[in-house]
């Protein structure tokens, strides 16, 4: 079953185009990788999913389950089963997580850390603090589809690989579709893409079912070649 | 948690409802009685009072206490006036808390509330005054405090205020002898409310200490102007910190901190800021199924918390 189906999707920021003409197709229980050089869109898209402010939809479709989304307030998004672990959450001071969990009406699911749970939200926290508090809400939602952006930024190599191995858990016991936006390839080793897609100036220029042949073409040459893929 | 409801739940060493007096605490360590009766069996007292009081408590902490102190004051029927005299005595080297609760208990009575408070701080003690309004919004209030702090004592004053009344008027003054620490949190949330707040430290002994942390928010057509000065006549540190969101577009928000500063050795602060709601913590908020106006009451929940 297709889950998100994004369909020639061009956005606008202060008369800038970011995505320009976009596919993207993710099936349910399917894990994305999405892989491209800084300010090629990997962000932008996360945050034009999940439905955020300012992007101006100027052509295409964002489709979830079949019904088009790009109407859809945030929380109806989230409502709907789309979930965003965010790169650089913001600090909201006086709010715990516990409470900002108590008020979403959902308890943690498999990850619990009871240090971060009662101190204030993104406040003071470590990089890699802010990423179980962000993997501690987002696993709450219980998505149906989970974007992690740049979830393994800011943290050790130990500290990465116990959360990459809870994610997996995670993920394969809920049965949920994922995108996983990236810079480094370790966490797609625990993950293992069943696509990975490389996007450069708000454009998909590859995709690929292999993505350890993907990831070793990047480190060698960098994203000079997936511009010039031919596998789309 | 409705206003009826804390009502029944509060069971205070002073209640008054309306203008009856409905229960007073005995207890070994404080005397406790209305005003009335501590201006007439108590010369003393008359000193604080500024005429023969009609309603309100005195206490008198005599004897050190392990319980926290607590009185509430309701108004429970439409268009009454309450015309109260508070006096609160905490004995030399006393350490004493007080929970203090003013309330309406429904949203629609009309009520008057003028309260006139005097707190006084011997030497060496300590009181945390943890002071509650929760108003009908068609209420008049109008607290005007006074505070003096004797030599070495402390005074620790949380002034939450989450139900506003259609108009509120506050005064405060708080007078630091020397080597006294006072420290001021006051959060108030303006909800189509008029509210004029006037708050005076004197630093008027030496090495006096104040702190006063002002956290106001305007929602729904709120005007809101907040004064609050600090006044150093000796060798002394004040600070004032006030903070204000405006929730829409309708309210209105006038901050001014004055340091006044009559010692060469004083040593006075202030910073203010008055904004906006965050959009991006909103979004943030909105992306875990939160509507807007939860992610608002959240982080206005929040910004309120000193």
């Amino acid at each position: 079953m297709k889950l998100l189906q994004i369909k020639n999707l061009t956005i606008e920021v202060e008369g800038k185009k970011i995505l320009n003409g976009l596919d993207l197709e993710i099936k349910s229980e399917e894990i994305h990788a999405l892989l491209g050089p800084n300010a090629s869109g990997k962000s932008t898209l996360a945050k034009v999913i999940m439905g955020f402010p300012p992007y101006k939809v100027l052509d295409g479709n964002i489709l979830f389950k079949g019904k088009d989304i790009k109407k859809d307030k945030i929380e109806d998004r989230a409502k709907k089963g789309i979930a965003l672990a965010f790169q650089n959450p913001p600090a909201v001071s006086g709010i715990t997580l516990s409470q900002l969990l108590n008020k979403m009406s959902k308890k943690e699911e498999g990850i619990i850390n009871e240090d971060i749970i009662n101190r204030d939200l993104n406040v003071n926290l470590s990089g890699g603090e802010k990423k179980i508090s962000e993997l501690m809400q987002v696993f709450a939602l219980k998505p149906k589809l989970l974007i992690l952006d740049e979830i393994d930024s800011g943290l050790d190599i130990k500290k990465r690989q116990e959360m990459f191995k809870l994610i997996s858990e995670i993920v394969k016991k809920n049965k949920m579709s994922v995108l996983i936006i990236t810079h480094q390839g370790e966490i797609l080793e625990y993950l293992k893409p069943d696509v990975i897609n490389v996007i450069i100036d708000g454009k998909i220029m590859c995709q690929s079912n292999d993505s350890k042949k993907v990831l070793e073409t990047i480190k060698k040459y960098g994203y000079v070649k997936c511009k010039n893929c031919k596998k789309l | 948690m409705s206003n009826a409801r804390i009502a029944k739940s509060c069971k205070p060493d002073f209640l008054q409802i309306d203008n009856e007096i409905k229960n007073i605490a005995k207890k070994k360590e404080v005397v406790i009685m209305p005003s009335s009766e501590a201006w007439e069996s108590l010369e003393w007292t008359k000193q604080y009072f500024k005429s023969k009081p009609k309603g309100g408590y005195f206490i008198w902490v005599k004897e050190q206490v392990d319980f926290p102190l607590s009185t509430c004051i309701n108004i429970a029927s439409g268009n009454i006036e309450q015309d109260l005299q508070n006096l609160m005595i905490v004995e030399k080297g006393i350490k004493a808390k007080a929970n203090v609760l003013c309330a309406s208990l429904k949203n629609n009575l009309s009520g008057t509330h003028k309260a006139r408070g005097r707190l006084i701080l011997k030497e060496g003690s300590s009181l945390q005054y943890n002071h509650v309004h929760k108003w009908g919004e068609k209420d008049n209030v109008m607290p005007d405090y006074e505070f003096i702090l004797e030599k070495g004592s402390s005074l620790v004053y949380n002034y939450t205020n989450f139900f506003p009344p259609k108009n509120l008027e506050i005064k405060n003054k708080i007078i630091c002898l020397d080597n006294s620490y006072s420290q001021l949190n006051f959060s108030v949330n303006g909800i189509n409310s008029k509210i004029d707040i006037n708050e005076e430290v004197v630093l008027e002994g030496k090495d006096s200490q104040n702190v006063s942390r002002l956290r106001l928010v305007g929602r729904k057509n709120s005007i809101i102007n907040a004064y609050s000065s600090i006044i150093a006549k000796n060798k002394s540190k004040g600070h004032i910190e006030c903070n204000s969101l405006m929730v829409d577009k309708e309210s209105k928000i006038v901050s001014i901190p004055k340091l006044d500063c009559e010692s060469r050795d004083a040593q006075l602060t202030h910073e203010a800021s008055i904004g906006k709601v965050s959009e991006e913590q909103l979004n943030y908020l909105r992306s875990r199924g939160l509507t807007e106006k939860e992610a608002i009451d959240l982080v206005i929940t929040g910004f309120l918390k000193i």
